[in-house]
């Protein structure tokens, strides 16, 4: 059930990703997937496939694995795909029946859209596939550092993610044990009218809430007692250091910018009707 | 004998209750207690016996109503010395689910040494050093929610061991442990006194982990009811067993052969003295 | 004639995947009714994921849980109704309180079983008499307790169902030595009254072998060995192996036996204990 969600998983392997600095990759992957979306050709984003086929073969997780993580996003693509169908109305009329009328625009837009949709999911997951969750907040809370001078409190943000993701688990461990506790006193979270089931949730809720409200008690009173004081004078065990693969990653992101800028300026706006006679 | 590391001069602590107009029994009352330096000390008491709040006195989580705590001679209620008093004594409560901050168990147990300040090449010497103490070093890389209850417990006390206190107070480290996770992270704390020479104040209901100590304190009602030794202590059964304490097996079935008039020892504690005993009266 | 069964029954989680967990591997054991049954093994040995099948929470992989002889999957109504004939108290219940009074939280098991509103009232009093929780605390809500009170009400929430099976997932954890006792004085007084099995899981051999009747041992998914607690704890050496460890009181008797004399080893309680030295005593003439 929640177990089964991968997005946002961390795939614990050796490889050059898994090694980049962690605020170079939120960069590059902040960066790739702005371009997905500023690409206006077929070529382009074939470019954009390119590295992503790239990224991931470097990565070392299986093909498989990084395609089920698609999976969820299906609905999503086909929803916006039908709707960039019926809306969009330019170049030749493929099919004319009855209510329905399909363009060969909306079709490649559609497509376009599908394609860019699947990239960014695909970016997305690389990114949490390769960085563990400690080093993603690690980076972000050195990316954002410079807004602590300015009176902004990024660390406490960066410490309540933290704290987050290594709750996350013990408190679905937890709801699984009071659902089975509350069932076995003839709880039933599964039949019944919305509100019936709405009211079933009581049950778990009230001790869901004041059980966490225990734990962040102690674990107020743990942290106190490593001397936690929000982070001012704080080290880090491992800092982050750029290595000459961070350096190299960088460059690599900066052409492929200006690649697909590039692209976008000679080959231009795909024009349907051109690529669809091109292709017939 | 050495300096104390913590002193509790007449401390007296109650809880606010949640309505105002109500006021609460003392958790603590009037409590004076000497903890020196090396030493290894069990706290005995039964639930609701104050016990748990003596451990966040130790180090000031929690501030004495009248009376003085004093951590190497600091005042645990002066507040400039905060940190240096948290750095000296340090705390593991009873939840270890609940004291572990961090997804990897290396950066966890880093999590101290880096709110102090210390250089990052020095928390790795003391990241490794400490899970190497309480035997979690191959578990470095591992996710601490994947671990189990005695090896958490174990990565919380490594955690605390990073800041190099002089004194570790244990609030019942092993009650949620079953007997493999209870064995090994008693082990660990062992190791501590004994190798590293760190103060250990374990509060435990655990009669046979009290024995392992070098000194137990018995609280009752708020406050110390006996101190001494661990043979001192279970010689006098039926003071313990009538505060709703249980001695160790050995010790009851030696004081029922005494009252029946056979004349064993009075201070047998461990399997191994009971069989002499029994073994000499036997031989003649 | 056995009361609660299994057959073969076997559990495992994600199938089909690499990282595929056999819980569970092929256990039989057998209840007979009104017993008081101890299941023990260290943590991970797969006790808790069997008394979860025996209320019907877990769907067995394999193999089959026979309540009075009937396979409690049978039929959706037969689950429901297994429910609440085997009733299964979870480690640390207190966690899992949430109604505004502890009366209320009695009453929530009754009322999902649909009995009428007298029938309940009688069952959150009877239920609160067998734990001691006094009529005046009914009225309280449950997060104004003690520790040793909020476990005995949430255990009452288990007993106010009467369920025919009472199971207990290690139902004195954390608790000192006054409140352990009143527990498992608890589990042996429910018994007396209904005549109903009790089985509780625990870890602590000195305790098991104060009560029960019958023991069951589990080692890596599997039953390592099942009898009385005599036939049980005879294999000290080997229990200590899987993680358990028999009573301080016993280890005395096996080195005495060692040292040549005549006592017996099967000694798990400082009564027994008591006895057997006495005899020897008064046997050699040590007696005053």
């Amino acid at each position: 059930m929640i177990k089964d969600i991968t997005i946002g998983q961390y795939f614990p392997l050796d490889s050059v990703l898994h090694r980049l600095d962690p605020r170079v990759k939120l960069l590059a992957a902040t960066v790739f997937i702005i371009m997905t979306f500023a690409v206006n050709n077929f070529v382009g984003l074939l470019l954009c496939f390119a590295v992503a086929a790239a990224v991931i073969a470097c990565s070392k997780v299986p093909l498989k694995t990084v395609l089920k993580g698609l999976r969820p996003i299906f609905l999503i693509v086909v929803i916006t795909s039908l709707l960039q169908i019926a809306y969009v109305k330019s170049g030749i009329v493929l099919v004319d029946f009855w209510k329905i009328k399909i363009t060969s625009g909306g079709l490649l837009t559609a497509l376009f859209m599908a394609l860019r949709i699947a990239l960014l999911i695909l970016m997305s997951t690389m990114l949490t596939y390769t960085t563990s969750p400690t080093a993603l907040t690690n980076g972000l809370d050195r990316i954002f550092a410079p807004f602590n001078k300015i009176g902004i409190d990024f660390h406490t943000i960066t410490m309540i993610m933290t704290i987050a993701l290594r709750f996350i688990p013990t408190l679905i461990e937890e709801v699984d044990k009071i659902m089975s506790a509350q069932k076995s006193r003839g709880a039933d979270f599964e039949s019944g009218s919305l509100i019936k089931r709405a009211k079933a949730l009581i049950p778990l809720f009230i001790p869901l809430l004041f059980n966490s409200i225990r734990r962040a008690y102690e674990l107020a009173n743990a942290m106190t007692c490593r001397c936690y004081n929000g982070g001012k004078g704080k080290t880090t065990m491992n800092a982050l250091k750029f290595s000459g693969g961070d350096y190299l990653s960088v460059a690599l992101t900066a052409a492929f910018v200006a690649s697909v800028v590039l692209l976008n300026i000679f080959c231009g706006e795909y024009n349907a009707e051109f690529t669809f006679n091109a292709a017939v | 004998m050495s300096e104390p590391i913590i002193e509790f001069d007449n401390v007296t602590f109650r809880y606010q209750s949640d309505t105002e107009s109500e006021v609460l029994e003392a958790a603590v009352k009037n409590l004076s207690l000497k903890i020196y330096e090396g030493e290894f000390v069990a706290v005995l008491g039964h639930n609701g016996s104050g016990k748990s709040t003596l451990a966040k006195l130790a180090n000031g989580l929690l501030l004495p109503e009248s009376g003085k705590v004093l951590v190497d001679s600091m005042d645990t209620a002066c507040e400039q010395d905060d940190i240096k008093i948290k750095q000296t004594v340090g705390v593991v409560f009873q939840n270890p689910d609940n004291q572990i901050v961090s997804t990897i168990v290396e950066e966890d147990v880093a999590f101290g040494p880096e709110n102090l300040g210390i250089e990052p090449s020095e928390i790795r010497r003391r990241v490794d050093e400490s899970l190497k103490i309480v035997g979690m070093y191959n578990y470095r890389k591992h996710e601490p929610h994947k671990l189990s209850g005695g090896q958490k417990q174990r990565v919380a006390i490594a955690g605390i061991i990073a800041m190099e206190p002089r004194c570790i107070v244990l609030d019942e480290p092993t009650a949620m442990l079953d007997p493999v996770g209870r064995r090994d992270v008693m082990a660990a704390i062992k190791r501590l006194n004994s190798e590293l020479g760190i103060t250990v104040v374990y509060i435990t209901h655990y009669m046979e982990e009290a024995c392992e100590a070098d000194r137990i304190v018995v609280m009752d009602d708020a406050s110390v009811i006996m101190d001494g030794t661990p043979r001192e202590i279970f010689s006098d059964t039926e003071k313990i067993r009538s505060i709703g304490l249980d001695v160790p097996q050995t010790c009851r079935l030696a004081q029922m052969l005494r009252q029946s008039s056979i004349e064993l020892e009075n201070d047998l504690l461990s399997i191994d003295e009971l069989v002499n005993g029994i073994d000499k009266l036997l031989k003649g | 004639m056995s009361h609660i069964k299994t057959e073969n029954l076997t559990y495992t989680y994600s199938a089909g995947t690499p990282f595929k967990i056999t819980a569970l591997d092929n256990v039989n054991i057998d209840i007979e009714k009104g017993e008081l049954v101890a299941v023990i093994g260290h943590t991970g040995s797969g006790k808790s994921t069997l008394v979860q099948h025996l209320n019907g929470l877990l769907k067995p992989s394999s193999g089959r849980v026979l309540l009075d002889g009937e396979d409690i999957w049978s039929s959706k109504e037969k689950v429901r109704s297994t429910r609440f004939r085997v009733g299964l108290c979870f480690q640390y219940p207190e966690y899992q309180l949430f109604e505004s009074t502890v009366y209320k939280d009695i009453a929530f098991g009754p009322s999902n079983m649909g009995l009428s509103e007298a029938e309940i009232d009688e069952r959150v009093r009877r239920a609160a008499k067998y734990v001691g929780i006094p009529d005046e605390m009914l009225g309280k809500s449950p997060f104004d307790l003690s520790g040793g009170e909020k476990r005995r009400v949430a255990i009452a929430g288990v007993i106010s169902m009467e369920p025919e099976v009472l199971i207990l997932d290690e139902p004195t954890s954390g608790l000192d030595p006054a409140g352990r006792e009143q527990i498992l004085a608890i589990l042996k007084n429910y018994r007396k009254m209904t005549g109903n099995t009790v089985i509780v899981v625990s870890h602590s051999m000195d305790d098991v072998a104060r009560f029960a009747t019958k023991v069951i041992v589990m080692n890596d998914s599997r039953v390592e060995d099942s009898g009385t607690v005599d036939e049980v704890y005879e294999n000290s050496a080997h229990l200590s192996e899987i993680g358990l460890s028999v009573p301080q009181v016993t280890e005395v008797f096996i080195k005495l036996k060692k040292l040549g004399y005549p006592v017996s080893e099967k000694i798990y309680t400082v009564e027994q204990g008591y006895s057997e030295l006495m005899r020897l005593f008064s046997e050699r003439g040590l007696l005053k």
